[in-house]
């Protein structure tokens, strides 16, 4: 990794870590428990954001199931204490792994898809995944959804453990990128065969990022899930997925902060733009189509091209 | 048991129906996806479109039925063109120096398009479901063994029909030509004379308004919702594939086969599950067949 790269990455990490020092000031501030839900399901979307942007930002690979793997995670949790009273600090674990381990498996599967044909079986998993668990009702309830124990309904605990999470997430995401295991990942994104030719086990390596997505996806599953107290098949929807992707494209693909900020933005704008007439979906598709078109870097890459102009 | 045979025939015949339909919608679609190798997410919002355009002609201008399935037809093809010319044209020079790969561009760009189609019709039109009249009005025609709606039966001739004249179009037109040389190879095509950029647009054109064609056949079966696109969207998929990427002989039977095989599924296996079969037999087939994903070989230059 050159030097200014590693600095990009530097900055990038310092940028999310200043975001989430903010967030985490917010509840001094508003103490509206409506609000401070709005910002942990913003969080949650951090999660999916941040490890659909390892899979796709710096791996290349575009899968269409990062909600899916939430769903798997809170579902792996839910029915864990649902139908074997399993406690949480067993259950949480459990669900993520379980995310991980069906991550993985398909990842090894997938391995040798690219491009559109990765999207559509992916995608395809997806709606296997959603239909399979909506129609299982004697074991999942279907789609009334099952509810789990509530660890505890202090809402400002959650908000803490939420945001601590974010920022372990954040420095393991640093750490990772860091790493020659990070610049594998961006040398098969870049030129899958010349990184072969190179000796790097593409296969090991795409089937880590998966793994590791996918882990964090259930992550944010099992969270969710022990917040809410409530997980359903709707969390695996296409449009949770769109959102997501939404979130990455708008706030900046393959940046550390991007996704971040992307999260956030995107999540409070909708609640805001839902009473302003549910026309939130409608603006970020056009501004995803925009920003694919016209400008990759997104809104992050807009502010570091500002940031970055040598003074005159 | 002789209802037993009756059934099986009745689900037979209704599978082929459903089948010349999807067929309908994927013949579109094997031409952007196996031909121009372009993935195109928002297909199923063509077919969305055109339930929608044959409805509220019928409803809102009170249109004669025969005049919406042309209106449909047109209104497909103006969105399909204009989905060509403001969002694929990126494809075709050298996108690549952005450093998002092609590919993944036009899954994320057609993803976005058809979140975003659904929405706009959404709010425009309203999410709830719309109905559009029959073709003709005849509740019951009895096809020997076999009780079908008017409606269907027509549709179904309509549908055959214009699959024949689309496989004949490309077959035989000079259009239809320029589409196969450029599927062959976009390079060689465009030394050869033929507006490769043009092609493309003719292909998403035609593949907008059979969608939307396919969308309107339908609207008087189905329930028209915003987002009633995003299954038959996913079975083109299945079929465009499992019919060997581009062939268009093929992706009608796969249909044909597609359509049957979900009718038999939903009463004989399970019909909760009824949508699941033809996700499953793609994921198989994209696994299992990577080297039938390749339909026509293309031609060096």
């Amino acid at each position: 990794m050159t030097r200014s790269s590693q600095q990009r990455l530097r900055d990038e990490l310092v940028a999310s870590l200043a975001l989430m020092a903010a967030v985490a000031a917010v509840p001094l501030a508003v103490t509206n428990d409506y609000w401070l839900g709005v910002l942990i399901v913003s969080m949650y979307f951090v999660f999916l954001a941040g490890g659909w942007n390892l899979l796709a930002g710096y791996a290349g690979q575009f899968s269409l199931a990062p909600a899916t793997f939430a769903m798997l995670g809170a579902y792996g949790t839910g029915l864990l204490a649902y139908h074997w009273q399993v406690p949480a600090w067993a259950s949480i674990p459990a669900g993520i792994l379980a995310a991980a381990l069906i991550g993985m498996t398909l990842g090894r599967i997938v391995m040798r898809l690219r491009g559109p044909y990765l999207a559509l079986t992916t995608l395809s998993f997806a709606e296997i995944m959603r239909i399979v668990i909506g129609n299982s009702y004697d074991f999942t309830r279907g789609d009334l959804g099952l509810s789990v124990p509530a660890l505890t309904n202090n809402r400002l605990v959650w908000y803490y453990v939420f945001v601590a999470t974010v920022v372990l997430m954040q420095l393991a995401l640093y750490a990772l990128l860091r790493s020659r295991a990070g610049l594998y990942l961006m040398a098969i994104r870049d030129d899958e065969i010349g990184a072969a030719s190179r000796g790097i086990n593409t296969a090991f390596w795409k089937t880590a990022a998966f793994t590791l997505s996918t882990a964090l996806a259930g992550l944010a599953g099992v969270l969710y899930a022990h917040f809410s107290s409530l997980v359903s098949p709707e969390l695996g929807l296409i449009l949770q997925t769109g959102l997501v992707i939404c979130m990455v494209f708008i706030g900046g693909i393959a940046s550390l902060v991007g996704p971040v900020f992307g999260a956030f933005l995107v999540y409070l704008a909708s609640e805001a733009l839902r009473e302003a007439g549910g026309v939130q979906l409608i603006v970020f598709a056009l501004l995803v189509i925009l920003i694919a078109r016209f400008f990759r870097e997104g809104l992050w890459g807009l502010a570091r091209r500002l940031l970055e102009r040598p003074a005159p | 048991m002789p209802g037993q045979r009756v059934l099986n025939i009745d689900l037979f015949v209704n599978g082929l129906i459903m089948g010349s339909f999807y067929a309908l919608m994927a013949i579109g679609l094997t031409l952007i996806f196996g031909l121009l190798r372009i993935v195109n997410f928002a297909h199923g919002e063509f077919y969305m479109i055109g339930a929608y355009a044959y409805t509220l002609a019928a409803l809102k201008l009170g249109l004669s039925v025969w005049l919406g399935l042309p209106v449909a037809f047109a209104v497909g093809g103006i969105v399909g063109w204009l989905t060509e010319r403001t969002l694929m044209r990126p494809l075709y020079a050298g996108y690549a120096s952005w450093g998002l790969m092609k590919d993944e561009y036009a899954v994320v760009v057609t993803f976005a398009l058809s979140l975003l189609l659904i929405n706009l019709v959404d709010k425009v039109i309203g999410p709830y479901a719309v109905r559009g009249p029959g073709l003709v009005d005849i509740p019951r025609i009895a096809l020997g063994p076999v009780m079908l709606t008017g409606h269907k039966l027509i549709a179904t001739i309509v549908a055959f029909a214009m699959i024949i004249a689309t496989a004949l179009f490309i077959r035989y037109s000079l259009w239809g030509r320029q589409i196969r040389a450029v599927a062959q190879n976009r390079l060689g095509a465009s030394l050869a004379g033929i507006d490769a950029t043009k092609t493309s647009s003719i292909i998403f054109t035609l593949s907008g308004a059979l969608a939307a064609l396919s969308g309107a056949l339908l609207a008087p079966i189905i329930n028209t919702t915003p987002d009633v696109g995003s299954f038959p969207a996913i079975k083109s998929y299945v079929i465009v594939v499992l019919g060997g990427m581009g062939s268009i002989p093929g992706s009608i039977v796969a249909s044909l086969l597609l359509g049957v095989l979900e009718s038999f599924g939903a009463v004989y296996i399970s019909y909760d599950y009824r949508d699941a079969f033809g996700l499953a037999i793609l994921i198989l087939v994209l696994l299992l067949r990577p080297q039938g994903l390749f339909g026509e070989k293309g031609r060096e230059v």
